[in-house]
């Protein structure tokens, strides 16, 4: 198998790559077992794994198993689900470009399809290239993080720019950064101060010195914002420890009716403690 | 009186940027650059006898001057930070692919990599590891990318031929030779034209 020997380790994954078992990785997949970064570094993997000889991949036995492992995979964002489903499609139409009656020890293809399985095997090959130089890379910056020297200037002096290095993509990135600063700052809204318990107290008695009784879906109003629901029902709860009120409810989360109480005692809701006559 | 090599410290401790020998002999008034490397060999020489924890390196056509990696724990804490923020895989691999090609476009990239290069692309560009380098006559006119000075900087190499072949096997250059710049530039790999180094 001609799998390129590195002179240096692996280095471990940086945070952008993620790591391990299941892990999540943003923007990128969660996997069951190890990650891959696209298609080829999976295909790459079962090649390793079954000791597969990159200028020669059986179809029948990678597609198999390469659609096994789409299977076990969990997509995060579309556009990588995409890049692997391309593949998988490769590989399904190699395979059923092989000629039949299907030998095991070698396979054949038609003109096409051995076209199309050559370059297969060199886009895997060109990858494993890219992904040894990657981990060699890795492994320099590694070593070169260690060394501290002057910060190489990122900008020549003023009266002394090179026209070449600059670049439109450049401006053009700094004029959509400004942009999107600028969107950020959304106008916010404010909710407005919900009454507090005891001035709710204090309308509840108005209303039912006018009304003797009165639906609790009536005093909460017809807006009905939830902190306004708690606020009255708390109200209420209180009023009726108090003794002001009687409750009753007719069925499971019906409405609830409060009565104001013959012998209610001078209920003072605000200012101050109000004075508990019982309990 | 500064000797000849004091200078060349002071002048190697100024520069913000890798010194070439050229430019050494010109503000010495040297004869030729040989003496300006003869000049850095012989400080490189003082700094090994004192043990001391600066060192010379050539990078980037040039030279600079760094700290000996023993000195990088005390640095850290310096800076306040454990580590300085590395590379993710699709960043390096990519990276490996502009730097073998250099002037690589996007589709190419993509197409190496079986997947999309976009977000990649713009945090190396960020890091002004690689620049835009014009745009490809093809469909689309897609822009093509080549790496910087700063990316031989960041990896410590003095040149584009300081990257390793692959074929087969990893074959790693010399590198960093007490004896000056290696006088064979090797065929960085596949794939690309051969790439002459830039400085």
């Amino acid at each position: 198998m001609t799998s390129p020997r590195r002179t240096a380790a692996l280095p471990p994954q940086s945070a952008g790559g993620g790591a391990g078992r299941g892990a999540e990785a943003p923007g990128g997949l969660t996997l069951r077992v190890g990650e891959f970064e696209g298609p080829f570094d999976l295909l790459l993997h079962l090649c390793r794994t079954s000791e597969i000889d990159l200028a020669a991949l059986p179809i029948r036995t990678i597609t198999d198993q390469y659609l096994a492992h789409l299977e076990a995979m969990d997509f995060r964002d579309l556009e990588t689900a995409g890049a692997y489903l391309v593949m998988a499609a490769t590989l399904i139409y190699l395979k059923s470009k092989l000629l039949v009656p299907p030998d095991e020890s070698a396979e054949q293809l038609d003109d096409e399809g051995e076209a199309l399985r050559q370059d297969l095997e060199e886009r895997l090959r060109e990858y494993a290239r890219v992904k040894t130089l990657g981990a060699w890379l890795a492994q320099r910056e590694a070593e070169q993080a260690l060394v501290w020297g002057r910060p190489v200037s990122e900008l020549p002096p003023p009266d002394d720019v090179p026209l070449e290095d600059l670049s439109v993509h450049l401006l053009e990135r700094a004029c959509k950064r400004l942009v999107d600063e600028q969107a950020r700052r959304k106008p916010r809204e404010v909710q407005p101060e919900p009454m507090s318990v005891l001035e709710r107290m204090t309308e509840i008695l108005a209303v039912l010195r006018d009304t003797w009784s009165a639906l609790f879906s009536s005093i909460v109003g017809a807006e009905r914002h939830r902190a306004e629901v708690v606020v009255t029902l708390l109200a209420v709860l209180e009023l009726s420890r108090l003794g002001g009120v009687r409750t009753q409810q007719g069925e499971l989360f019906g409405d609830i009716v409060i009565e104001r109480r013959a012998d209610a005692p001078a209920i003072v809701p605000g200012g101050g403690e109000a004075q508990p006559t019982r309990e | 009186m500064p000797t000849p090599t004091d200078v060349v410290e002071a002048l190697l401790f100024a520069s913000d940027a890798p010194l070439e020998a050229e430019r050494i002999r010109e503000v010495l008034d040297l004869a030729d650059a040989g003496e300006a490397r003869a000049l850095v060999e012989a400080l490189r020489a003082r700094y090994a006898a004192a043990d001391s924890a600066l060192a010379i390196v050539e990078v980037a056509g040039g030279y600079r001057m760094v700290t000996r990696a023993e000195i990088a724990p005390w640095l850290m804490k310096l800076a306040r930070s454990r580590t300085r923020a590395r590379l993710s895989r699709p960043a390096l691999e990519t990276l490996a692919i502009v730097a073998y090609r250099q002037q690589a476009s996007r589709p190419e990239i993509d197409a190496i990599r079986g997947v999309s290069s976009e977000g990649v692309l713009d945090n190396l560009l960020e890091r002004r590891l690689i620049r835009v380098a014009g745009r490809k006559d093809a469909p689309g006119r897609p822009f093509v990318y080549e790496t910087t000075r700063e990316f031989l900087v960041a990896f410590g190499l003095r040149d584009l031929g300081d990257l390793p072949r692959v074929e087969g096997e990893l074959v790693v250059p010399e590198l960093a030779a007490a004896d000056g710049h290696a006088e064979t530039q090797q065929d960085p790999g596949p794939g690309g034209p051969g790439v002459t180094p830039r400085g």
